[in-house]
């Protein structure tokens, strides 16, 4: 506690003027030190807690009042001990008031300007100050029970701690010679009032202070006499807790021994900002992590809807299921050279009005996702044109507009067969096959020696679709007898290489046929023509699509059966399919 | 197997040029081919006689750019004439409905004198 003359210098004429409300005596007030107060170099504001001191007029307001403090930083330094502490100040201001006995309780009290508001933002910036360091209840760390031991040890007192001044309870952070307790009620008086204050709290001899005679640990039986403390201020102002030195006898302190106090308390504070810059480094690391984390998921997601769009695309684009034609057999194979399952080949049997059935069979320029555009434009307009017109020559003509009509005309065309099937008496078709650029289909029909008869079908003038505006279109009617086959291929047949590195070209593909026997099995015919195929290397190079059609003999196929075994498999493709992935019917 | 593809321009005289190629003349081949012709046609030389003697083997991806030159060149006002076509380039010619539009002769100074005025070869 500051002499009395302290007492009255700190309460300078301004002080007093702003803390009474201009209801001074004047006595007290006369009693300043005019040095000090020319020597005041800085004004700070801060707030007092309720306190409950007995007997005092002003505590007993329990209202938080607004002062200014002098000689903060120097001043007087004599003088600044007593002055540096907010408690201390309160306590000296009181403790003059009431030994003066000047000024009566109720001149002063209603004078006091409430500032609670002030107060209650104060405490809630500190507070959430003390969450920000996210240090509360965490574990015992060995660098605050240092500073606590350290501090024990410099003051030569029992007791020392470090606490965070939580809402409504003083947590030990660090608590050198009070093992066991973890933390203490905010009782006014010690930390309560010390952490109220940027200065140093020193309490030489407890009893005789006011507000901390009371506290538990003054008044319980550990019996607290001497209590000193440095708050542990942020870097921008936030009072989180203190560093306390206690002792159960009464005693002086020096002020370099306070200000090791402060400097102890700026240990701490250090230290509480290293962790907490390391907090920020780890949450920002573990933010970092967590967003590439959802970054990764959202580009598997990502990756995972684009293959299924691709996946449900690629099946508009790959052949459909052949249908069941009465009194015909039908096989195909399907294989890409693009990994994607896309090609530029296409082919497809449909029936049409009037118990007929198309079909085609042909092949964009180009390969992979580009020609599969084209390829679906094909298919579709192909389909649409047999639903108009039946003329196959019509249908190709269509499908020219349809090309050229397209954005990217010139660079986009095909060569197509087109077919129009249409059952005979015999039990056999009428074929009315128009070609555009394309390769000749190849009819069998048995021979004398059965054996087969291998005839390219040739349309006089077809012309590539979709290269020229002026282009003409051919077609050509033969008839399907029972027994009798026909092959439609694309150009990954007959241009695949053989072992000696020719392409099987349409002389090697002929032999291949002529060879076959007789009646002509479509399924047979396919898987013969695959299984050569298989036997010829590098003929994952390019996009094969074969089409067979085939009427059974009678005995074969017994009247009123339809033979679709081959057409009858689902032309789904496996979707973790690989580079060249084929699609055999059957 | 697979030859190196080349494409050389041998001759330039006013609006003709002669683009020789040789080699396989398929999906890898077909965009240079397709881009050099473009080029000489941008650069007014708009009527092109391709020389294809050199030619081994040609899919529908070459036949693709043969298409594309003629319509780039018609579109100049210009021509595309075939020269020295090999026979199964022949054949595909025929069979894609292309020699019908293409006019062809059997060397590129055949064509060259046709180009010219000089019809006597056709």
């Amino acid at each position: 506690m500051p002499p009395r003359d302290q007492v009255r210098q700190v309460l300078a004429a301004e002080d007093l003027v702003d803390m009474a409300g201009g209801n001074v005596p004047s006595e007290l007030c006369a009693q300043v030190g005019e040095q000090l107060v020319a020597r005041t170099t800085k004004v700070v504001t801060f707030a007092f807690s309720p306190i409950t001191a007995p007997g005092c007029g002003l505590a007993a307001s329990t209202m938080p009042v607004r002062t200014t403090k002098l000689a903060v930083r120097s001043g007087a330094p004599a003088r600044s001990v007593g002055f540096r502490r907010a408690g201390c100040l309160v306590g000296a201001f009181l403790g003059g008031m009431s030994e003066t006995r000047n000024m009566p309780e109720q001149a002063i009290l209603p004078a006091i300007a409430p500032s609670e508001p002030l107060a209650v933002s104060v405490e809630a910036a500190r507070m959430a100050a003390v969450r920000r360091y996210d240090i509360l209840d965490t574990p015992p760390d060995g660098a605050y029970d240092r500073v606590a031991a350290l501090a024990a040890r410099l003051f030569e007192v029992p007791v020392a701690t470090v606490t965070i001044v939580d809402e409504d309870r003083i947590w030990f952070k660090a608590a050198h010679g009070l093992e066991g307790v973890s933390e203490i009620g905010r009782d006014p008086g010690l930390c309560a009032s010390a952490v109220l204050s940027d200065d140093t709290t020193v309490i030489p001899d407890t009893l005789l202070d006011p507000v901390a005679c009371s506290n538990p640990l003054v008044a319980g039986p550990m019996g607290v006499r001497f209590y000193a403390a440095a708050p542990i201020i942020t870097a921008d102002g936030h009072r989180l807790g203190t560093v306390n030195v206690l002792d159960t006898r009464p005693r002086e302190i020096s002020e370099a021994d306070a200000s090791t106090l402060t400097d102890l308390a700026a240990v701490v504070r250090d230290q509480l900002e290293l962790r907490l810059s390391a907090l920020h480094v780890i949450r920002a690391e573990q933010e970092k992590r967590q967003a590439e984390e959802e970054a990764r998921q959202r580009a598997e997601r990502d990756k995972a809807a684009i293959a299924a769009f691709a996946s449900t695309l690629q099946r508009t684009l790959v052949p459909p299921a052949l249908p069941a034609v009465p009194g015909l057999e039908l096989a195909c194979h399907y294989k890409t050279a693009s990994p994607q399952e896309v090609g530029g080949d296409f082919y497809d049997v449909f029936p049409i009005a009037g118990g007929r059935s198309a079909f085609f069979l042909g092949d964009v320029c180009g390969k992979g996702a580009e020609a599969a555009s084209v390829t679906s434009l094909t298919r579709y307009t192909l389909r649409a044109a047999a639903l108009v017109d039946a003329d196959p020559t019509a249908a190709l003509k269509a499908l020219n507009t349809a090309l050229l009509l397209d954005a990217a005309v010139g660079t986009r065309f095909c060569t197509a067969v087109f077919g129009l099937l249409d059952p005979a008496r015999d039990g056999g078709f009428t074929v009315t096959l128009a070609t555009g650029g394309h390769p000749p289909a190849y009819h069998l029909s048995p021979d004398e020696g059965g054996g087969v008869r291998v005839e390219a079908v040739r349309a006089k003038g077809g012309m590539l679709v979709g290269a020229f505006a002026e282009a003409a279109f051919a077609s050509r009617t033969l008839h399907l007898a029972p027994g009798e086959g026909l092959l439609l291929y694309t150009d990954g047949l007959t241009e695949a290489r053989t072992v000696d590195g020719h392409m099987l070209a349409d002389t090697g593909l002929t032999d291949f046929l002529a060879q076959r026997s007789a009646p002509v099995s479509a399924g047979a015919l396919i898987d013969d023509t695959v299984a050569l195929l298989d036997t010829l290397p590098d003929t994952e190079r390019d996009d094969v699509a074969l089409l067979a059609l085939s009427v059974p003999t009678a005995d074969a196929a017994p009247a009123g059966i339809t033979t679709t075994a081959h057409s009858a498999a689902a032309p789904t493709a496996p979707a973790d399919a690989s580079v060249g992935q084929e699609i055999r019917r059957p | 197997m697979t030859d190196a593809f080349h494409i050389d321009v041998p001759h330039t005289d006013g609006a003709l040029a002669v683009i020789a190629l040789s080699g396989e003349f398929d999906i890898a081949a077909a965009p240079a081919v397709r881009a050099r012709a473009l080029e000489l046609i941008a650069t007014g030389h708009t009527d092109l006689v391709a020389d294809l003697s050199g030619v081994t083997f040609c899919d529908s991806s070459g036949l693709g750019s043969l298409v594309g030159i003629w319509r780039c060149a018609k579109d100049a006002d210009g021509s595309l004439t075939l020269a020295a076509i090999p026979d199964r380039l022949s054949r595909l010619l025929s069979v894609t409905g292309m020699d019908t539009f293409l006019p062809a002769y059997s060397s590129a100074d055949a064509a060259l004198a046709a180009r010219q005025g000089n019809r006597t070869t056709a």
